[in-house]
């Protein structure tokens, strides 16, 4: 399996979701089960893999997406990179799994996978926001920039700004400098979730190298199971966190919901037999 | 003679510059990046006065008036980023007024644009951060457990969660990134009527409501997920989970920890996993 188209794919993903997360556009791509499927859906790892290939990233996908989900305010939020955290999760999964197969016990199924996904996901949320800090600490020297040419009224501060509108060439539009500034500013964002998608992955299929067959005989299914139910409770309650906690009767909507999907469940299956 | 002068009057006097509709759509355009030089002392102040540039590039035609617009647009500026628009276009509006010679102070400009980002961000943020994000990959997620997975060829599921979730958050947010502009220059001197035409309030509590109810369901598929017969994780019965202990520990650990700690959601879920492993390895 060659490597570097793979990455390409998922370095260019990356660096879009990066974009739609920290530039504005928020519509909803950084979100970590878009990230995830998206990426499982770049990452090829050959037709023998057709089965788990797609529903890997979709249970990393859907299990980061309960666990990111912070009700809070972004204010009041950590500076973690959800934006790429799924692409990382799912691209690591996917290439470990195609990696490590001959080592781990196969009835382990896609389960394990998954775990790692999600662990891969979590883990690059917060080494990705270290990495966003470079462009957070490049805004502040653009913004300073623009304060410099901005914040003054002497005449010195006028005729800087006057200059940077005048821009570089003759016939430019005036502005031109400060837009550059600006989509400097963006490009910026998109190389660094590139950069870190790539080698946010990269280092999390080392880790998973270096780390996933020593661990061979402790890898029963038991244990996986139930490293698997502890994630996904925790994912559940962040979500009981997310949408029922803070809501007026959210109970007695979670309830209602509950039970009307339990009975439509029901009536399909009795449909179906 | 006097209609001569009258007539002499009308026509020494400058042509009024109006702001065109295509630099609203500009504007509007522009306004998706508004936080890409997002930092905590001018918040999206840049992105603000980026944003802006072909409304003031279409009023102020002499460099030194441009200048001294965008500087006054580089100042701090906090919104909600999808509502920003609203605010363009009043202030769009505004500088129309002062461009054309009307008594408008540069200060009430700022003044009005602080005025009404306040109330939109105090709007916005309850709304598509904290009801509709959660709602939008609540419907994704949900979607997973009720298109059923093919036996044969490629998982469509990959690509259709997704786009189910775009479309969910898009439907909401994408009228108010289209009209807001337009929408912000016409009602500029009306911020009250065009703060309530937005009805995010009432919006936001029943999508709140759909998001209790969502993940009602989502629980109820769980449970489903449990009913070990029909589960399609691994090839290995025996590899599957046996009990639903581990579930409440995890659940009991991620509830707790938020509560304690809200807003450290990537802590609290790897605090989980940490404590899945450690008792994981006791059995």
């Amino acid at each position: 399996m060659n490597l570097i188209p793979e990455m390409v794919r998922v370095a260019i993903l990356g660096g879009v979701l990066a974009v739609d997360r920290a530039a504005g556009w928020s519509t909803m791509l950084s979100q970590p089960i878009v990230g995830a499927c998206l990426a499982g859906a770049l990452v090829n790892p050959g037709p023998e893999w057709e089965l788990w290939a797609l529903r890997v990233p979709i249970g990393v996908g859907a299990i980061l997406q309960l666990l990111l989900t912070d009700a809070s305010l972004p204010a009041a939020q950590r500076q973690h990179d959800t934006a790429t955290a799924g692409v990382v999760g799912s691209t690591v999964a996917l290439l470990g799994m195609v990696r490590l197969h001959s080592q781990i016990p196969a009835a382990l199924g896609g389960g394990l996978w998954v775990l790692v996904g999600v662990a891969a996901g979590l883990l690059s949320a917060v080494a990705g926001g270290w990495v966003m800090g470079y462009h957070r600490a490049r805004s502040r020297r653009d913004v300073a920039r623009a304060e410099e040419l901005a914040g003054s009224d002497s005449a010195e501060g006028e005729a800087a700004l006057l200059d940077a509108l005048e821009g570089v060439r003759a016939g430019r539009r005036p502005a031109a400098k400060f837009e550059l500034l600006y989509w400097m500013a963006m490009g910026r964002v998109f190389l660094v979730g590139a950069f870190w998608s790539w080698a946010g992955s990269l280092l999390g299929l080392m880790l998973a190298i270096a780390v996933l067959p020593m661990l061979g005989e402790w890898l029963t299914g038991r244990r996986i199971g139930f490293v698997f139910a502890t994630t996904l409770g925790a994912a559940l309650a962040a979500g009981y966190h997310a949408h029922v906690r803070s809501r007026r009767a959210g109970g007695r909507w979670m309830a209602l919901g509950a039970a009307a999907a339990l009975v439509l469940l029901a009536m399909a299956r009795q449909t179906n037999s | 003679m006097s209609d001569l002068n009258e007539v002499n009057e009308v026509r020494e006097a400058p042509a009024a510059i109006r702001v065109r509709s295509e630099d609203l759509v500009r504007t509007g355009a522009r306004a998706l990046h508004i936080q890409t030089l997002l930092t905590p002392e001018r918040m999206q102040g840049p992105g603000f006065a980026f944003a802006l540039l072909p409304v003031l590039e279409r009023l102020y035609p002499a460099r030194n008036d441009l200048a001294r617009a965008i500087r006054r647009h580089l100042v701090y500026f906090a919104t909600h980023p999808i509502l920003a628009g609203y605010v363009l276009g009043a202030a769009a509006r505004w500088e129309e007024r002062r461009a054309n010679g009307e008594p408008v102070e540069a200060e009430a400009i700022d003044t009005w644009k602080r005025a009404l980002a306040s109330p939109l961000a105090a709007m916005g943020d309850p709304f598509f951060w904290v009801t509709l994000r959660p709602l939008a990959g609540l419907v994704g997620i949900i979607a997973i457990g009720l298109i059923p997975a093919p036996t044969l060829g490629p998982d469509w599921r990959v690509l259709l969660c997704p786009l189910l979730t775009l479309l969910t958050y898009n439907a909401f947010a994408l009228p108010f990134r289209v009209v807001g502009t337009h929408v912000g220059y016409i009602e500029a001197d009306r911020p009250a009527a065009l703060l309530r035409s937005l009805r995010l309030r009432e919006w936001g509590h029943a999508l709140g409501c759909a998001g209790a109810l969502g993940y009602g369901a989502l629980l109820a598929l769980v449970i489903r997920f449990l009913d070990f017969g029909s589960i399609d994780w691994g090839l290995d019965a025996t590899a599957k989970i046996t009990t639903a202990a581990p579930l409440v520990v995890g659940a009991v650990i991620g509830w707790a920890g938020l509560l304690k700690w809200p807003g450290r959601v990537v802590e609290v879920a790897l605090a989980a996993l940490a404590a899945g492993l450690l008792l994981g390895g006791l059995l």
